[in-house]
């Protein structure tokens, strides 16, 4: 095969090693074919994730453009100094001028007048999204004549068609259509004056624009080129604030919708970070258990004369070439999935997401694959520089210590700044990907430390009174060429990225959505007088609507913390409480209880104040520690115009995201009842239609209480993340899937590790079942122990990021944690035993010499 | 159905709890009593007499940095001033509506005024509530007032909303005020924010709430009516 005289000269022949590399391949392709799948994985869902994050990214962020409806948007309480009016001017490449402002308008035919806001808009905006209007066409075609475009519940309020009349000040329009949902009908000035759309051209016949008018001016612009608004927007900022104009853009208006536009971006490097990892983890233990078994065939080739280096040389191009191959297999077939997934599951995608090819993450997908296939090698086959030529006569490979050669440590460091770099690229902050790195070290450590004690306690406890098939079960966990450490990482390491993607996923999901059940309210009436509580309650019983809650609220400030007032404490610099307590305007409520979603933390609750005593009364949490106000402060509140001693008798968290009315100061009952106070209300309107007949009910009989339908406020925010919270469950699905995809490679892995034994086994007259059983133990012990390890690492790591990457409460359930337990224990022991399958139907002679 | 979510939810505990929803934010809150207390502990001996401020956010302060920067503190450092022997109670509260006003008049009258200020009904406009409801609101405190204090004086704030809010409505609303006062027979300031509403740079960034030296001409507007009342 080779000469070894050649051999022992420089220069290392290049070509022939090369060959070598190819030969040796040769008698095991079939084999590498499976080493090369979990490569294949693993790339593939690198790939696949990548690209389908970034599509799913790019579309959330043009759905989020319709939260504004243009790149930019200017807005002013004034007209706009002239030395701004080259500036507004110049801006985009289409623009669009809005005026909006509150007016009563009338309609004849009802006889009714009703406060609403009246946009006046002129040119094609919205640019994202549509004014969704029926007839459809209304919603551009309104601009071309004296018409006026209607939000649907004043219409069904005042029964008016399309056809019909409105009065806006001195003028009249026809309505030309009915607006269901605008672009940047947002906030929540609209839900209490509903919107009217008329073209700006016919504003000034209106008369509505004169001295002491208050008119919003707004400016919208949109590119049609890519250009980079917010580093855009930074430039003239000072000018702009300078102007007192205001803006807004795309990425603004997400931030100020709340974080979960945030937490998704997180989410997908999360997803993919952990893609990253999942596929570590499958190339990492083929290509270990790949080198392990050729350290037979390295020390035969030693034999032969081969240098030590060759041997090294020989095996490192065959991996970076298996790497490559896998890689590029696996890119494809990530594109592949990529594509595949929006048309299979059309239906069921949250939104229509592209499918460009994204280059971008194919490259870095291959060049992923080939480093980690390095880097993971290096480990193993540094170790082949020490198989010597007696190696093959002792045969007993299982001697040779794989790891201990020092280069070992320089391969760990590069395989640890391998994983900080990549992670870092992730989440682009150095902190957060050096804590993650030493997070995924630890699970390393404990899984290897589990692994390590099992084999010891499997020696220790194992005795001679056990049924052969146990004892043989139990030995195999620790007797030579035993796969006890590679296997519990590795099925280890899966079980705590898929636990942990499954643990965040629900908690995500959960912090997005608040389910729309008949419990959750979506209309809130406030101003309700003492004197109107019941008749409106009557009122409400009538239309069939329930009564969510209705509270008490009392407007207070704050006179004097702990005997001193705002002056005394703004003069004296070692009180650390905030001057703010005094300036700000308390809404508080009394009760006699704590409601559910809010938690005593500190002190004790009291429900019933003492008269004579100090009130004892309740602050909220957060709102206590940002201005320094402890358990025990003494409070004098001013109950407009009455004075009222308290006490902080307690501390406590309130659920925010609870669709309810939360309070910071809550007051015990026994105090408030006669102060002056209005009452707010919450109820569920089941549609549109009862929402419009309910209100004009509402404001006939009751004309001060204000009204908010927080429903037709939100549609457009509520629907959007509603989206998120379906793309957080399936990104995380697909994730998930191929998590266990890689599971079931890197336990096929070990397929040939244990043909031979179980051959051997046959021929000494093993029955079927008894081959099984043991199968069947040893990887029972395999898959329950790390499972419930990787299980118990992903609870604490969930916790972790809960608490300090996403900053959401931490809250895992047990169910499904025992569910992806007993699915990964029940998947092991299948995989397992379906290795042995190809043993057990097939004559062991027939394995035995196809075998060697 | 609608489906809520948690920025739905987070609006509206802001709503309840701060009151900080668009319209009440911007258009009134008030800031309550906190000069009121420090007034009465240092000018409420038994000989004065007292100038009750029942209002909204005009009244209140709402947004200036020190609450007593509002109209009633600049009429009270000028009572000061003079050395008469009034003390000035500010009553406002922010948000305030006529109908709100009138559930809470009975808690204010606890405390007797020699001279009653009205200011409400600027909500009721900004909300477009219906003027006959503010003329009954107005009337029912007024009725309250007389009843429990028939020797108090009131003199009542007029004021005004935007002419964006359509004519018929303005002037509706703008009549609203001299009727009553001539109705009941008590003093009017026909306008309260005159000389400074509309103008920008004696109003905070909102547009509404007029900043110190708009208040000054507020008090201004108000002492003109009130100096003839004192003694």
């Amino acid at each position: 095969m080779s000469e070894p005289n050649q051999l022992e000269k420089p220069p290392l022949k290049l070509g022939w090693l090369f060959e070598m590399a190819w030969r040796d391949s040769r008698k095991n392709r079939s084999r590498l074919f499976l080493f090369i799948s979990s490569i294949i994985f693993g790339i593939a869902a690198i790939v696949a994730i990548y690209s389908f994050g970034y599509n799913v990214k790019k579309d959330v962020d043009n759905q989020a453009a319709t939260l504004i409806g243009a790149d930019l948007s200017i807005s002013a309480s004034k007209p706009a100094d002239e030395s701004m009016m080259p500036l507004l001017n110049s801006l985009g490449d289409r623009r669009s001028q809005e005026r909006s402002f509150a007016s009563m308008i009338y309609f004849p035919k009802g006889d009714g007048t009703r406060l609403v806001q009246v946009r006046a808009l002129q040119g094609e905006f919205p640019y994202y999204g549509t004014l969704e209007t029926t007839p459809t066409a209304a919603g551009t075609d309104f601009k071309n004549g004296k018409k006026a475009l209607v939000d649907q519940t004043l219409m069904l309020q005042f029964n008016a068609q399309v056809g019909d009349s409105i009065k806006v000040g001195n003028s009249t329009f026809l309505i030309a259509g009915i607006l269901n949902k605008a672009p940047g009908q947002t906030g929540i000035a609209s839900g209490i004056a509903p919107i009217v759309y008329i073209p700006l051209q016919y504003l000034d016949q209106t008369g509505l624009m004169q001295k002491g008018s208050r008119i919003n001016y707004n400016y919208y612009y949109k590119y049609d080129h890519d250009v980079n608004v917010t580093k855009l927007v930074k430039g003239m900022e000072t000018r702009l604030e300078k102007a007192n104009l205001n803006y807004d853009t795309i990425d603004t208006r997400k931030e100020n919708t709340g974080r979960s536009f945030e937490d998704l971006t997180r989410f997908l490097s999360l997803v993919g970070f952990i893609a990253l990892l999942l596929g570590c983890v499958g190339v990492a233990s083929a290509i270990h258990i790949y080198i392990r078994e050729k350290i037979a065939s390295i020390a035969i080739m030693r034999c032969l004369g081969v240098r030590s280096t060759q041997a090294f040389l020989i095996y490192l191009i065959q991996i970076i070439s298996i790497g490559l191959i896998g890689s590029v297999i696996g890119a494809a077939l990530g594109s592949g999935i990529e594509h595949l997934l929006p048309l299979v599951f059309k239906d069921f995608l949250p939104i229509s997401v592209s499918t460009a090819i994204s280059w971008m993450a194919i490259g870095q997908g291959i060049l992923l694959g080939v480093v980690i296939s390095v880097l993971f090698a290096l480990l193993p086959l540094i170790a082949i520089r020490n198989i010597s030529p007696l190696n093959t006569l002792r045969m007993s490979y299982e001697n040779i210590n794989l790891l201990r050669d020092p280069l070992r440590w320089l391969v760990y460091t590069l395989i640890v700044g391998f994983i900080v770099v990549f992670s870092y690229f992730q989440l682009s902050s150095w902190q957060a990907s050096i804590f993650f790195t030493i997070g995924i070290l630890v699970a390393f450590l404990i899984l290897t430390l589990i692994a390590k004690l099992l084999m010891r306690l499997a020696k220790l406890v194992l005795s001679n009174s056990w049924s052969y098939l146990w004892r043989q079960g139990f030995a195999n966990l620790y007797r030579p060429n035993n796969q006890t450490i590679i296997l519990i990482v590795s099925i280890g390491l899966s079980t705590t990225f898929i636990c942990t993607l499954f643990f965040i996923q629900s908690m995500l999901v959960k912090q997005v959505s608040i389910s729309a059940t008949t419990n959750s309210a979506n209309m809130i009436l406030f101003d309700i007088q003492t004197s109107q509580k019941k008749q409106l309650e009557a009122l409400t019983a009538h239309y069939h609507l329930p009564v969510i809650q209705q509270v008490p609220v009392v407007t207070m400030r704050i006179n004097k913390v702990n005997g001193k007032n705002a002056t005394q404490v703004k003069k004296d610099t070692t009180i650390q409480l905030s001057p703010h307590v005094f300036s700000y305007e308390y809404r508080a409520t009394y009760r006699d209880t704590i409601i559910p979603t809010e938690k005593v933390i500190d002190g004790t609750w009291k429900g019933t104040a003492v008269s004579g005593t100090e009130v004892p009364i309740s602050i909220e949490d957060r709102y206590a520690k940002k201005n320094h106000l402890k358990l025990g402060d003494h409070i004098e509140f001013n109950v407009q115009g009455s004075p009222v001693q308290t006490v902080i008798a307690s501390i406590r968290t309130v659920n925010w995201t609870k669709m309810q009315t939360n309070f910071l100061v809550v007051f015990p009952k026994g105090v408030l009842e006669d102060a002056p106070q209005f009452y707010a209300m919450l109820t569920h309107v089941p549609s549109k239609q009862v929402s419009a007949k309910y209100q004009q009910a509402v404001v006939k009989q009751f004309p001060n209480v204000s009204l908010i339908d927080l429903g037709q406020v939100l549609s457009v925010l509520d629907e959007l993340l509603d989206k998120l919270g379906d793309i957080i469950k399936f990104m995380s699905a697909f994730s998930i899937i191929t998590g266990i995809v890689v599971l079931i490679a890197s336990v096929r892995i070990s397929k040939y590790q244990r043909i031979q034994e179980s051959v051997l086994l046959r021929t000494m007259g093993a029955s079927r079942r008894q081959i099984l059983t043991i199968t069947a133990l040893e990887y029972l012990f395999l898959g329950a122990l790390s499972a419930l390890t990787g299980t118990l690492i992903a609870f604490t790591g969930s916790w972790l990021l809960a608490k300090f990457s996403f900053d959401i409460p931490f809250s895992a359930d047990v169910t499904p944690a025992a569910g992806i337990f007993l699915a990964i224990t029940l998947l092991t022991i299948t995989i397992g035993l379906l290795n042995s399958r190809g043993v057990l139907n097939k004559p062991p002679l027939e394995i035995l010499r196809g075998d060697s | 159905m609608y489906p809520f979510k948690k920025s739905a939810a987070i609006l509206l505990s802001l709503l309840v709890i701060s009151c900080g929803d668009k319209k009440t934010a911007k258009n009134t809150l008030a800031d309550t009593l906190a000069n009121k207390a420090d007034l009465a502990g240092q000018t409420t001996p038994t000989s004065t007499k007292t100038i009750l401020v029942f209002g909204d956010s005009l009244t209140a302060g709402y947004g200036l940095d020190d609450p007593s920067d509002a109209f009633p503190g600049v009429i009270k450092a000028k009572i000061d001033s003079l050395k008469l022997p009034y003390a000035v109670i500010n009553s406002g509260v922010s948000g305030e509506t006529s109908a709100g006003g009138l559930s809470r008049i009975d808690w204010v009258l606890k405390q007797k005024p020699d001279i009653f200020l009205l200011e409400l009904g600027a909500n009721d406009g900004l909300r477009g509530n219906s003027v006959a409801q503010t003329i009954t609101n107005l009337q029912a405190i007024i009725d309250k007032v007389k009843a429990k204090y028939p020797d108090a004086k009131i003199i009542l704030l007029g004021m005004q909303v935007p002419p964006s809010m359509g004519q018929q409505y303005v002037n509706d609303f703008k009549k609203m005020y001299p009727d009553l006062a001539a109705k009941n027979h008590i003093g009017l300031v026909p306008f309260l924010l005159e000389n400074v509403g509309g103008i920008t740079k004696l109003n905070q960034a909102d547009g509404i709430h007029p900043n110190p030296t708009g208040a000054k001409i507020v008090a201004e507007n108000v002492w003109k009516v009130l100096q003839p009342e004192l003694h």
